[in-house]
């Protein structure tokens, strides 16, 4: 098991972006097998490939798909969730910036298996070079009959996908956020079941929407060129498949690397260079979101849903991020925390006031200003987030501080007790001078 | 984030004059968009960016008005979409709007640094835009390139790999630079929206930089 | 006109169903309706959840946000196997929310739940400035209740609070303290959900999210009042009673709002003699539980220094406090000199047993029919518009029936102002209940919040062209065989319709398709009233009507608080109580004017009418109150009016005397004494009474508001069996007998 090449076989080919060297290389022969099946048969394609969902919860794709009603009483929406968030995770950027025309196979392919009136890839809106690409792919296969009226001759499926632009907001990568901020409100996620319909059934605009991220449509395309049976050789029993990862930090070759589902921790860590500057110290393997696991527990860690899971931490979105040992966790903390205040959405209590209470307490510690009981005080502060904010914004705020004070509660300790960084004063950069502060947190 | 320019106001402020800036071109795209959706406010946030592009890069009040009255909504809830969103700026930026990523791979990777240079180097400090008009510095939340911390955005291009070494080329090169001013960077946004855009080539944006997206990935 | 606005939110409130399911609440079984909120379920256990954000009346979308009501939930769970086992779900549960469903068990006293609790109350607290001594909100804020009963003693937070100015003023009526918001989403929901224009809003994100209007502009709405009684904390407060009084401080009196003929249910919160504010009171068949803004700010003239305390003399020109004794000495010498001569007009704004004691002194004791509640607006028999031929008055619906509409057509009115509870109804259908609203009218104002803001179609017609643009809308129906129109629209076309009333023919033809889909309600407002040609305007409304199939749902409701009443209550010169046809009618309005003018009216009694500032002919009621008829006024203040008059007696307001009002849709409501700003001041029916009494009695004598009611019940037909009883706290709605 290692780096298996399946959604960026082509990555390297000169020209990929392009529909006739995409074509060349067996592009669009996912779509053209998928249209010569019943509806039902694509669907039990992805079924069989064992395919879950790559955004970061590893949801069953097929079961998704299979939700949406058979009939079309009502028209069909099917969203791409580009609004790649997470920090440490760029794979969405690189698969829609090299090989936008798998994912627009992928979703004329979930077009055509959910009868699809139209598709949305929500892009986050500082990917205008993705979205150019995305934009430039949608319009070669509008005249190449991909997309539009009776495609591929098909009467009746007619399938329109369209480029919505973000504007700046991580909630928006929410799936319910996402659908809101299509609809042109702000990002606020909506309510979910059992306290409303699925999204199956009514979605945007009150109608069966189907959303799915970047790099799962873009598998569903190789499963359904290559065959759900032959993606499901690969992986553990449970995570089919591959998956790419996002590897940053201090590391010798930072970059996305598609390993196969069950892949060892520490091999990708040697396949992507190693650690550099300094010794191994943390990582976090999955965004920002997820606990952060110590250097001595890497070597149990699988890169697959359970395993992540059975660690004590998940795979999420694949944002594989490496720290070295001149890393000061507080401070890492407390730039996390900032940046979950930042993009909390506001408008549920635990989140919107919790998020910048714990910012509150990271900045006092980390400005020499710490106390007894800070400690306590940030993990019941987490405890009463956790789970009580209105979608996993709030959870995602909470879990990684929690994971940094059961792996590394000493340097919080030294910390409050020195006033100063484990590591040394060197770790600690200037905090910037803020002038028309982006967010009030200081007193009118 | 949403700029806090309007907290401490105390009393109520007269209703804002009304603009009609929307060139022929910018309704007909605000209309091809609207057709997208099955309702018209699913445009807002196009309409939007193309009013940052017509309003010189920022969204005045009478921007959000006109926006508003274009697709039939309030001005407060078009108003509560504009300030949620970070990129839409609600002053107006200096020509190149400096945003460098400080989360937290590019946090370990010298951001802070390289944010620290820029401000010695530009003269503001973040948040502030340089008398000449030239530049506004900001932090940004994660861009999403970390494999090449660190990242900056400016318009719509990223720069990548920066240290404290190689920002003043940058600069420099930027002051050189026409292009990546915030309107342009709504303009690069308008155009992915609208099909067909790319058989244009999409104005001014030049194919080479798609080809050769800077970083270490290629 | 946008026909998109603001459909996306969750608009859905709990959906009429008539399945059942058992659920269980800390140990409580009960059987609630599928669906229902499990918020409301345990109300109905007797379960007390917390919560701030939730509001029966407001939609679901974007509630759940203040995570007070949070519970643990057991739902069932199907095995494979087919065994059924009850699982915890994994995250606690906002109620207000969540669905009920078979089998559900909710558990609201566990250690967690109360964990939740402690939590979310110590979040909300750490930017909640604790100035709950100086917040008029204090003694009866959710939040100081729910940190009472589930909060923590002290908190942790040490950190800077958040700081604003305090008592921005956001509305011309309501301040707004940005410190206290707990950001729960009433007021934002309230404007875009029941008012409909959306002003206030969410601004900004993440802490520091904040609610404003747009730009910092004044929120300007004609219902701004309901959000400081949304408010769950002391963030919406009235600028009126702002540091007036403690809540405890206060007495509260059943009543309903004298500012229009809606019969908004209010409570009067008053401290001693003065009445220091109006909070609305819940009733379903006409408010819910709103107010408009002249309901809610529109009551400070009660406890005004303006009030008349005392009758007034004019002598020479100048006024003269005179007492009791004398001011009834010399009216009643008036009036039996008068022979006869005498007339009366008001009535509209006294409730019905003021009424029926006016015209019973009039027709009784002074002999006379020459009465007329009306001071504008059509002034011929009652009967021609719309009973002759429909068998009703002024609405044919009842206010809530208005939501079951599929079409409502709002004619002539600017609805918001003229009927504001109305409006709200009509809003209530086009959101929640997904009816189509046509808004037809001969002028649009800027301001919103206003029918035309979410009506689909807009038809803006030259003024006093409605039954133009009736008779084209008829000759579609006609052409497009979309009813039978029985020759209503003969000798119309849609051409001639569209050039008589500048509104295009594909407007006039949409509007005509619209109407024929479904129930039609078509509610016609002051310019249909105030129309010079007002019967052939109702003619053509109800040719609209009858050939829809909708001949029950026209509605031409009347402006002040009893204009119906003053009708039932037969204040009109051909009907007797009951619209019972009189042998010899008398003079309307405009002809007791005439005659005043003319010199052959001796003394003519005006009943809180608003004769100078109101009646169209302003140089006959001038040239009337010149002349030599002596003229007494029944008043609250020194109006224009009562200016011109020669006596004028101090008359209790709404708030200082029992009675009954009937609103608009002919329901008949109770009002109750608040309290006495002097004992010089009499009820309307007490002064008609004493004269009556003085010039011999007859009929005329009364002892009591409830004395009168047994009377009216009596005499009138529609009226019969009503007591202050059984007309109880929501009123009784009279019905036409079946015909």
């Amino acid at each position: 098991m290692a780096i298996r090449n399946l959604l960026f076989e082509h990555r390297e080919v000169a020209g990929i972006e392009e529909m006739d060297v995409y074509e060349k290389l067996g592009g669009y022969e996912g779509l053209r097998r998928a249209v010569t099946l019943e509806r039902q048969a694509v669907i039990d394609d992805v079924k069989t490939s064992g395919l879950r969902g790559r955004g970061g919860a590893g949801f069953p794709t097929w079961i998704k798909w299979n939700g949406i009603p058979k009939n079309t009483d009502k028209p069909h929406y099917l969203i791409c969730n580009a609004d790649e968030g997470e920090p440490g995770t760029y794979k969405d950027r690189e698969l829609m910036l090299k090989t936008p025309h798998l994912l627009v196979e992928g979703m004329a392919i979930a077009g055509y298996a959910c009868l699809g009136t139209a598709g949305y890839i929500y892009i986050r809106g500082e990917y205008v070079e993705p979205a150019w690409q995305i934009r430039k792919a949608i319009d070669q296969a509008y005249k190449k009959g991909y997309l539009g009226k009776n495609i591929m001759g098909i009467e009746g499926f007619n399938y329109d996908l369209y480029v919505h632009m973000g504007a700046g907001s991580y909630e928006c990568g929410e799936e319910s956020a996402l659908m809101s901020s299509l609809m042109g409100e702000r990002g606020n996620p909506r309510l979910k079941a059992p306290h409303a319909p699925l999204p199956v059934h009514e979605g945007v605009w009150k109608s069966p929407t189907l959303v799915n991220n970047v790099e799962t449509y873009c598998a569903a395309a190789w499963i359904l060129k290559n065959g759900g049976a032959e993606y499901a050789k690969l992986g553990t029993e449970r995570s089919k498949g591959t998956k790419i990862i996002s590897v940053s930090g201090h590391i010798a070759k930072p970059a996305n690397y598609e390993v196969e589902m069950g892949t060892p921790l520490l091999d990708l860590l040697k396949a992507a260079g190693g650690v550099t500057g300094g010794k191994l110290k943390a990582v976090i393997p999955g965004g920002s979101s997820v606990p952060i696991m110590t250097a001595d527990k890497l070597d149990k860690i699988n890169l697959d849903y359970e395993s992540c899971a059975a660690s004590g931490t998940m795979l999420g979105s694949g944002g594989f991020m490496v720290f070295n040992d001149t890393t000061d966790i507080v401070l890492l903390m407390k730039r996390t925390s900032e940046f979950y205040m930042h993009e909390s959405c506001g408008k549920c209590t635990p989140c919107r006031e919790g998020t910048r209470w714990l910012f509150k307490i990271l900045d006092r510690i980390t400005s020499g200003g710490g106390r007894e009981g800070d400690i306590e005080l940030l993990l019941d502060i987490c405890s009463q987030i956790d789970g009580r904010s209105y979608c996993g914004l709030g959870d995602a705020a909470a879990w990684p501080i929690v994971g940094a004070i059961k792996a590394f509660r000493e340097e919080f300790e030294y910390w409050i007790e020195h006033k100063r960084s484990p590591i040394g004063d060197h770790a600690v950069p200037p905090t910037p001078v803020v002038v028309n502060p982006l967010l009030t947190l200081t007193p009118a | 984030m949403a700029e806090s320019v309007t907290s401490n106001i105390r009393e109520p402020q007269p209703a804002p004059a009304k603009e009609a800036r929307f060139s022929e071109l910018a309704i007909a795209e605000l209309e091809e968009i609207a057709s997208h959706y099955p309702e018209r406010k699913a445009a807002c946030l196009p309409g939007l960016w193309i009013a940052q592009r017509e309003y010189d890069g920022y969204l005045p009040p009478a921007a959000i008005q006109e926006v508003a009255d274009r697709l039939g909504l309030s001005y407060s809830e078009v108003e509560g979409v504009a300030t949620f969103y970070t990129m839409y700026n609600l002053r107006k930026r200096g020509r190149h709007h400096l945003e460098v990523c400080t989360c937290l791979t590019c946090a370990v990777k010298g951001a802070y640094e390289v944010v620290h240079k820029l401000e010695k180097e530009l003269g503001v400090h973040v948040g502030g835009t340089t008398s000449d008009g030239e530049f506004t510095l900001s932090e940004a939340e994660c861009l999403d390139f970390c494999g090449a911390a660190t990242v900056m955005q400016v318009g719509d291009k990223y720069f990548t790999q920066l240290t404290p070494d190689n920002v003043k080329q940058v600069i420099d090169e930027l002051r050189k630079s026409p292009d990546y001013t915030p309107a342009k960077l709504a303009d690069s946004i308008v155009k992915t929206l609208l099909p067909g855009a790319s058989e244009t080539g999409g104005g001014s944006y030049s194919v080479e930089d798609l080809k050769n997206p800077a970083g270490p990935m290629l | 006109m946008p026909d998109n606005r603001l459909t996306q939110t969750e608009a859905s409130l709990n959906p009429a169903v008539t399945q059942m399911v058992n659920i269980k609440i800390d140990g409580i079984e009960l059987q609630v309706p599928k669906g229902e909120n499990i918020i409301e379920s345990a109300k109905r256990a007797g379960v007390d959840i917390p919560y701030f954000c939730y509001h029966p009346r407001l939609s679901k979308g974007d509630a759940a946000n203040c995570r007070m009501c949070l519970v643990d939930v057991f739902a069932p769970r199907r095995a494979p196997d087919g065994t059924v086992s009850l699982a915890k779900m994994p995250k606690p549960q906002a109620s207000c929310t969540l669905p009920a469903d078979e089998g559900m068990v909710i558990v609201t006293d566990s250690e967690a739940v109360v964990r939740d609790r402690k939590g979310v109350l110590e979040f909300l607290l750490i930017n909640h400035p604790l100035d709950c001594p100086i917040c008029d909100r204090g003694g009866e804020c959710p939040l100081q209740n729910n940190a009472i009963f589930y909060g923590a003693a002290t908190s942790r937070y040490t950190e800077e609070k958040r700081h604003f100015p305090k008592a921005y003023p956001l509305a011309e009526n309501v301040v707004f303290d940005r410190e206290r918001c707990i950001h729960c989403a009433r007021c934002t929901r309230f404007t875009e959900d029941i008012s409909g224009d959306a002003q206030l809003g969410f601004l900004k994100r993440g802490a520091d999210m904040e609610v404003g209007t747009f730009e910092h502009t004044a929120y300007k709405s004609k219902f701004s009042g309901n959000v400081i009684e949304l408010c769950p904390v002391g963030a919406l407060l009235s600028r009126s009673y702002r540091f007036k009084a403690r809540p405890w401080d206060l007495h509260s009196q059943r009543s309903v709002c004298s500012k229009c003929s809606n019969g908004c249910n209010i409570k009067i919160d008053y401290r001693l003699d003065s009445l220091q504010r109006i909070n609305g009171r819940i009733n379903e068949a006409v408010n819910e539980e709103w107010t408009c803004d002249k309901g809610k700010f529109g009551h400070s003239y009660v406890s005004s220094e303006a009030r008349l305390k005392t009758p007034m003399l004019k002598t020479g020109g100048e006024w003269k406090a005179i007492d009791w004794t004398e001011a009834l000495q010399i009216l009643v010498g008036k009036l039996r000199d008068a022979n006869g001569s005498v007339a009366g007009i008001g009535g509209q704004r006294c409730t019905n047993e003021d009424n029926f004691a006016f015209q019973k002194l009039f027709r009784e004791v002074l002999k006379s029919n020459d009465i007329d509640s009306r001071v504008e607006g059509y002034l011929g028999s009652v009967n021609k518009p719309l009973y002759e031929r429909f068998g009703y008055h002024a609405m044919g619906n009842a206010i809530a029936e208005l939501e079951d509409m599929k079409t409502i057509l709002v004619l002539g009115s600017q609805l918001v102002d003229e009927q504001p509870i109305i409006y709200l109804r009509v809003r209530k259908a086009y959101r929640f209940k997904g009816a189509t609203v046509i808004n037809a009218v001969s002028s649009v104002p800027e301001d919103s919040p206003k029918v035309g803001d979410f009506a689909q179609l807009e038809l803006v017609y030259k003024p006093g062209t409605e039954a133009a643009l009736l008779k084209g809308i008829l000759s579609v129906l006609s052409a497009e065989k979309l009813a039978s129109v029985n020759g209503f629209a003969k000798g119309y076309t849609l051409e001639k319709a569209a050039e008589e009333t500048g509104v295009s023919a594909e407007a006039i033809q949409q509007a005509a398709r619209l109407m024929a889909t479904g129930k039609l309600a078509i509610i016609a407002g002051r310019e249909v009233a105030n129309h010079a040609n007002h019967l052939e305007v109702v003619q053509a409304i109800g040719d609209l009507a009858e050939a829809t199939g909708n001949a029950q749902n026209i509605n031409l409701p009347g402006e002040d608080v009893n204009s119906q009443g003053a009708a039932d209550m037969g204040v009109l010169p051909d009907f007797a109580p009951g619209y019972a046809p009189l042998e010899n009618p008398g003079k309307n309005t405009a002809q007791i004017l005439q005659a005043a003018a003319d010199g052959s009216l001796k003394v003519l009694w005006v009943a809180g009418a608003k004769l100078l500032e109101k009646f169209p002919n302003r140089e006959l009621a001038q040239a009337a109150f010149a002349s030599d008829t002596f003229i007494v006024v029944n008043e609250l203040t020194m109006t224009e009016t009562a200016q011109a008059a020669d006596l004028v007696l101090p008359a209790a307001s709404f708030a200082e005397k029992e009675g009954t009002f009937t609103n608009c849709e002919r329901r008949v409501q109770r009002i109750h004494k608040a309290f006495d700003i002097s004992l010089e001041i009499k009820p309307d029916w007490l002064i008609f009474s004493e004269v009556a009494t003085r010039m011999g009695g007859g009929g005329g004598s009364f002892f009591s508001a409830r004395d009168i009611l047994k009377a009216i019940s009596a005499q009138v037909p529609a009226y019969a069996g009503l007591t202050a009883k059984s007309l109880g706290d929501e009123g009784v709605r009279w019905n036409y007998p079946d015909k």
